[in-house]
């Protein structure tokens, strides 16, 4: 019984990350319709930004997160404006670019680090916390808090501000928001920069956590994924519950079956829920298909 | 009097609390042209996808030869001989003219030279043999529209249903589109024709159905028809409130 | 995409074609005098840098990465299914190869073919579920795959050796498909190559490729056309699968030693098979072959220059191809040379 409690704090905290990096994912697929293979490089980004503070200013990851999340905002809305803009409606030609900047962004970083890990100490990552007579890393309850958060500010953020509005507006029907007189490609610009903050933002809470690698973006995108796909594409809500659901999943199957085969069991799983609900658990029938589908 | 080729028997479809076609009924005997017709919103794209296989019918069955299609894929209803035009023109934008007919022509003809030679035939028929070689996707609308006639009629069907096939047009395409409907009818093909357009069901002069709010309100020839006061005041008395 | 007026100017209405449109059309003997003609060419290079043994080790490179990306182009060009999946069809035929020659002394020449079925039926069994999902989603699904293959490559260690890798034992001999000098490698691979641009040429001249085209050009017109989606798309897959398990099975017999992570890397075979039939040209029939002769001479290249000081530089200089070439160059080499032969054709005025 304490093995099972065990486990599943483990895997909400495993899922609070997952959660807090497939926000963004969804917010940009939601919107303007692109899968962004090159997010997890983003995460991976935040956490050697988180080190860069710590090396050179000897910064706290929690306080290079105000000049990094600026910095990636921008960062995003670069290249949503000069590899994306030009790529609409072509979606093959999306996924070739997307991939594209996720093996440059890993190699340019390989190269840059020569491959050594380093890691990013905070003064609470050694703290820990007893919950239900486990040991809980306060960096972890961090991170789940701070999906929590980023979760509903981005969703009051959605609902209440005139941008936000525009967001939505842009993502029910692009025709109809063009004609209302909002700038699209605007809006397109900062919503990639938002997901790219919102990424940077689960880099800079990661770092202490784990230890760095140029590899460890790729670690992040298929769970995230998999949250995507489970939650439902374009849905905050359901990216932030699909973050658990993968998580659980991953530390039920990591301690009852396997390690090495977690991803098989998630995939199972991914594969059963596009069979039985394509669209999710939270999105709109249908939304699977639009990969291949223009909106105009 | 001959065995129904296509027979819509009490053919209803509900999404959720609306229902879009209810209990729609009639017959076509091969080589007939029959319009269906019907103010927007009536329901004539609903019934259309029904016949198609795009929807299947919450009541009712889709009989097509003595065999009942109501289940099956629209890809199997094509083999089994419904051909179709798409409201929203879809072509083959990659494929050239011809490649494109051939898609359709291969269906009957498994050797490339034979179905090439297929599809040449139908672009003759529909007049873009001369536009053989260039890519689909420089087609004008007109043209395309014709494309798709031609594809569908390479499958060699028993039925070639035809989705609002002159939207967008201008009066003089129209024209030259019904004219090549009207000369296929004259050679025994069998046309089911969904249309928005009252002046393009007044020059077929056959059989029309009326659809109003999913339900057949009448059905008869294109002078009754149009002539008669519940039709008059589907589409006359709704644009007056509108 | 051809612009409008391109295309009036390429079939004026008042021309009259001399022959008919329907004897125009290409069909496989039609083709074939091309495809000859260029494995002639070939051939040539290999005969021209038989003296060479690494410039003829580069070569055999080239030709087993032109096979595979040839192979990838049928259901990743021809058919618009972006497969990331496609190392995983490369593993299954290595150590099927592998383990049969190991195991029960099979020789290699037979167990490519073994390797060919064995590689084609797991693709048509993963895609089946997976061919629901249309584009990009299509390619993250593929890519979890791969990383699902990993873990079981990982795991069943009978099979693959596990994370410490397989070897096979150096035994001379043609039949153990194991050769001394590169010469013979060189024409194996090219053997490889040949044997995928003809089932290239045979897909695309046949009814099954122009399904395949229907399909990526539009399901739903393709659907009306009486073309079962599904199935189209699953024998587009499993014949690109199979080649690209004999594919595998070479590779293996060449290198000789490789653990999972290696044969299933997604920069190394996956990705580097569509990104070689985009720069050469998606969804056509030599595109493969010249995105393979650009790029991994230009690889081996970057990796012998500047790989020792900057571990991953070739593949930085690979994404930027990338990139590159979906901002800029759609169609590719053959694009470009299409586009430069109808400027040549006709002049502006």
């Amino acid at each position: 019984m304490a093995d099972l409690v065990n486990v599943v704090t483990v895997g909400i905290l495993l899922g609070g990350i997952y959660a807090l990096v497939s926000v963004g994912l969804n917010l940009i697929f939601g919107v303007i319709r692109i899968v962004n293979f090159a997010q997890g490089e983003f995460v991976m980004l935040g956490m050697y930004g988180a080190y860069a503070g710590y090396a050179f200013l000897r910064l706290d990851p929690y306080v290079s997160l105000l000049v990094l999340l600026p910095l990636f905002f921008l960062f995003g809305a670069v290249v949503q404006r000069l590899l994306l803009a030009p790529l609409r409606n072509e979606p093959s030609m999306q996924i070739f670019a997307t991939f594209g900047l996720l093996m440059l962004i890993e190699n340019v970083v390989l190269a840059l680090t020569r491959g050594t890990a380093y890691s990013v100490p905070s003064p609470v990552s050694q703290a820990g916390i007893g919950l239900f007579g486990i040991q809980v890393g306060v960096v972890r309850l961090i991170a789940l808090a701070a999906a929590t958060a980023a979760a509903v500010g981005l969703g009051l953020f959605l609902r209440n501000t005139m941008p936000g509005r525009a967001i939505r507006a842009v993502a029910q029907d692009r025709a109809a928001a063009t004609l209302m007189g909002v700038d699209v490609e605007r809006i397109y610009m900062i919503t990639f920069g938002i997901g790219t903050a919102l990424a940077g933002l689960a880099g800079c809470l990661l770092a202490p956590i784990y230890s760095l690698s140029p590899q460890i973006g790729t670690s992040f995108i298929l769970p995230a994924f998999a949250v995507v796909v489970l939650g439902g594409l374009g849905s905050v809500l359901g990216a932030y519950v699909g973050g658990f659901v993968v998580g659980l999943t991953e530390a039920l199957a990591g301690y009852y079956l396997d390690p090495a085969l977690k991803y098989a069991v998630i995939f199972g799983v991914f594969v059963l829920v596009l069979i039985v609900r394509p669209s999710g658990l939270f999105g709109k029938v249908g939304a699977e298909e639009v990969g291949l589908r223009d909106q105009s | 009097m001959t065995a129904p080729l296509l027979s819509v028997r009490g053919v209803s479809k509900r999404f959720g609390g609306l229902l879009a076609v209810n209990d729609v009924s009639f017959d076509m005997v091969p080589g007939e042209l029959v319009s269906i017709i019907g103010p927007n919103g009536a329901g004539k794209t609903t019934l259309f996808n029904l016949l198609t296989g795009q929807l299947a019918p919450t009541a009712g069955a889709v009989v097509l030869d003595g065999h009942d299609i109501s289940r099956l894929s629209p890809n199997r209803r094509a083999r089994l001989g419904l051909g179709r035009t798409f409201q929203i023109s879809q072509t083959l934008t990659s494929l050239t003219v011809i490649e494109n007919v051939m898609v359709g022509a291969f269906l009957h003809r498994r050797g490339l030279r034979r179905a090439a030679e297929r599809a040449e035939e139908v672009l003759h028929l529909v007049g873009l043999h001369d536009r053989a070689a260039i890519r689909a996707g420089t087609l004008t609308l007109s043209e395309r529209r014709r494309l798709e006639v031609a594809r569908a009629l390479a499958l060699e069907p028993r039925v070639v249903l035809l989705d609002e096939v002159m939207a967008g047009l201008n009066p003089t395409e129209v024209g030259e589109v019904v004219d090549l409907v009207e000369r296929l009818h004259g050679e025994g093909h069998t046309f089911l024709v969904i249309e928005h357009n009252l002046k393009v069901v007044r020059r077929f002069a056959r059989r029309v159905i009326v659809i109003e709010r999913g339900a057949k309100l009448v059905e008869g020839t294109a002078e009754e028809v149009l002539s008669d006061p519940r039709v008059v005041e589907a589409y006359v008395g709704r644009k007056r409130a509108a | 995409m051809t612009s409008p007026d391109l295309a009036a100017a390429a079939a004026p209405r008042d021309a009259v074609p001399r022959r008919s449109a329907a004897s125009r059309v290409k069909t496989f003997a039609g083709e074939l005098p091309l495809a000859l003609l260029v494995l002639g060419l070939v051939a040539g290079l290999i005969w021209a840098l038989s003296g060479d043994s690494f410039a003829l080790n580069i070569l055999a490179t080239t030709l087993l990465f032109a096979g595979l990306a040839g192979a990838w182009n049928i259901i990743g060009g021809f058919g618009g299914q972006f497969s990331l999946a496609h190392s995983v069809f490369f593993a299954v035929g290595a150590y099927t190869t592998a383990n049969l020659y190991l195991k029960l002394g099979i020789s290699p020449w037979l167990g490519i073919w073994a390797a060919a079925a064995l590689s084609a039926a797991v693709a048509a069994l993963v895609s089946w579920p997976v061919f629901r999902l249309r584009g990009p989603f299509f390619a993250i699904a593929t890519m979890a795959f791969t990383e699902v293959a990993l873990a079981i490559g990982n795991y069943a260690e009978s099979l693959t050796g596990g994370t410490r890798g397989m070897s096979i034992p150096f035994r001379l001999g043609i039949q153990n498909m194991i050769f001394r000098d590169r010469l013979s490698y060189a024409l194996l691979m090219f053997g490889f190559m040949a044997l995928s641009l003809l089932v290239v040429v045979a897909v695309n001249r046949s009814r099954l490729g122009y399904y395949l085209q229907a399909v990526r050009d539009n399901e739903q017109a393709a659907r009306a056309a009486g073309i079962g989606v599904l199935r189209v798309k699953l024998t587009g897959m499993a014949i690109s699968a199979a080649l690209t398990g004999i594919g595998g099975g070479l590779f293996f017999m060449q290198v000789r030693v490789a653990d999972p992570a290696a044969m299933l890397s997604l920069f190394e075979f996956g990705v580097k098979f569509a990104l070689i039939a985009l720069i050469g040209g998606l969804g056509t029939i030599y595109g493969p072959l010249l995105g393979a002769l650009v790029i991994i001479p230009l690889e081996n290249w970057l990796r012998a220059e500047i790989g020792g000081t900057l571990p991953g530089a070739n593949l930085i200089v690979l994404s930027l191809f990338l990139i590159g070439a979906a901002l800029f160059m759609k169609h590719g080499i053959v694009g470009v040379g299409r586009a430069i032969a109808a400027r040549v054709r006709r002049p502006r005025p």
